[in-house]
């Protein structure tokens, strides 16, 4: 079984290498969605359901902080597990953007591996039933 | 330089190098080598700028050769340097500095709090001098960064 996927980043390079790195680490995805911003993944979530959002913090019209308070106060879309993935490494970041809803935070660099192993964490029972 | 001066921004430069080594394995699949200054290649090279502001404020200049910086974007992109568009292999170019910034500043300093600026591409020659700056050599091309700081943090000149 394969996952459904929202990437949330202003950088399509960005989009592309992350869609291209889930395949090469072998986590299984299934429809991919993309969002160029926190405002454009919310019009995505309208339209689409997806297992997983992995978004970026750093973004014009909405950024990342500011889409985490959306989803969390969205009755559907609070339970959509969220991972950060952004260059910040700052403790201070990564607590703040814990503490509005994120599973996980991924900093980068990060490898194919890494990748794999925080979406396997923060999807946890999900992920186990279906493979 | 002095041996003394040398000495206390040896850690910075140690930072810099374990960033750029790590960048480029991680998310580039390639290699940085530290590598003489001859700086003869960057009147060819490709330019981006990333600003920072918060407990430290400054500038990175990350710079590379034409041939390295096709390699890298379509090793990035998932495809052959023919295939590879312009604004693509620039796209992957402000990518590259984005990260290798993030990255140098929670190296450098792990507790401060800081905004990166969007990334651009810029005419500016390399700085090098007050910055902290290297070379590397990649398996197609060359690569150099340099790190300002404004204010009493500053590197001094000729790091």
């Amino acid at each position: 079984m394969a996952f459904s996927v929202l990437i949330v980043d202003d950088s399509p390079v960005m989009r592309g290498f992350i869609r291209r790195v889930m395949t090469l680490s072998g986590f299984e995805v299934g429809e991919c969605f993309e969002a160029a911003d926190g405002e454009d993944a919310l019009a995505q979530l309208q339209e689409h359901q997806v297992d997983v959002i992995l978004t970026d913090i750093n973004m014009p019209k909405m950024n990342g902080e500011e889409l985490l308070r959306r989803l969390e106060t969205h009755e559907r879309f609070r339970s959509v597990p969220t991972l950060v993935v952004s260059t910040d490494a700052t403790r201070q970041r990564i607590l703040r953007m814990l503490s509005l809803g994120a599973q996980g935070y991924m900093t980068k660099p990060f490898s194919p591996e890494a990748l794999r192993g925080e979406l396997e964490r923060i999807l946890g029972e999900r992920h186990v039933s279906r493979t | 330089m002095s041996q003394e001066l040398e000495q206390a921004v040896a850690p910075e430069l140690e930072s810099i190098d374990g960033v750029a080594a790590e960048v480029m394995e991680t998310m580039f699949f390639t290699e940085a080598v530290v590598a003489g200054c001859s700086h003869g290649w960057l009147s060819e090279a490709l330019t981006a700028r990333v600003g920072f502001d918060g407990t430290h404020c400054g500038e990175v200049f990350l710079t590379i050769s034409p041939e390295a910086a096709q390699s890298i974007a379509a090793g990035f992109l998932g495809l052959d340097t023919l295939e590879l568009a312009e604004p693509q292999l620039e796209q992957v170019i402000l990518e590259l500095a984005n990260i290798f910034c993030g990255a140098a500043m929670s190296h450098l300093w792990p507790e401060s709090s800081l905004m990166l600026d969007a990334p651009k591409l810029v005419d500016a020659e390399l700085p090098v001098e007050g910055f902290w700056h290297r070379c590397f050599a990649l398996p197609e091309g060359m690569m150099a960064v340099s790190i300002g700081l404004r204010g009493p943090m500053a590197p001094a000149e000729g790091n």
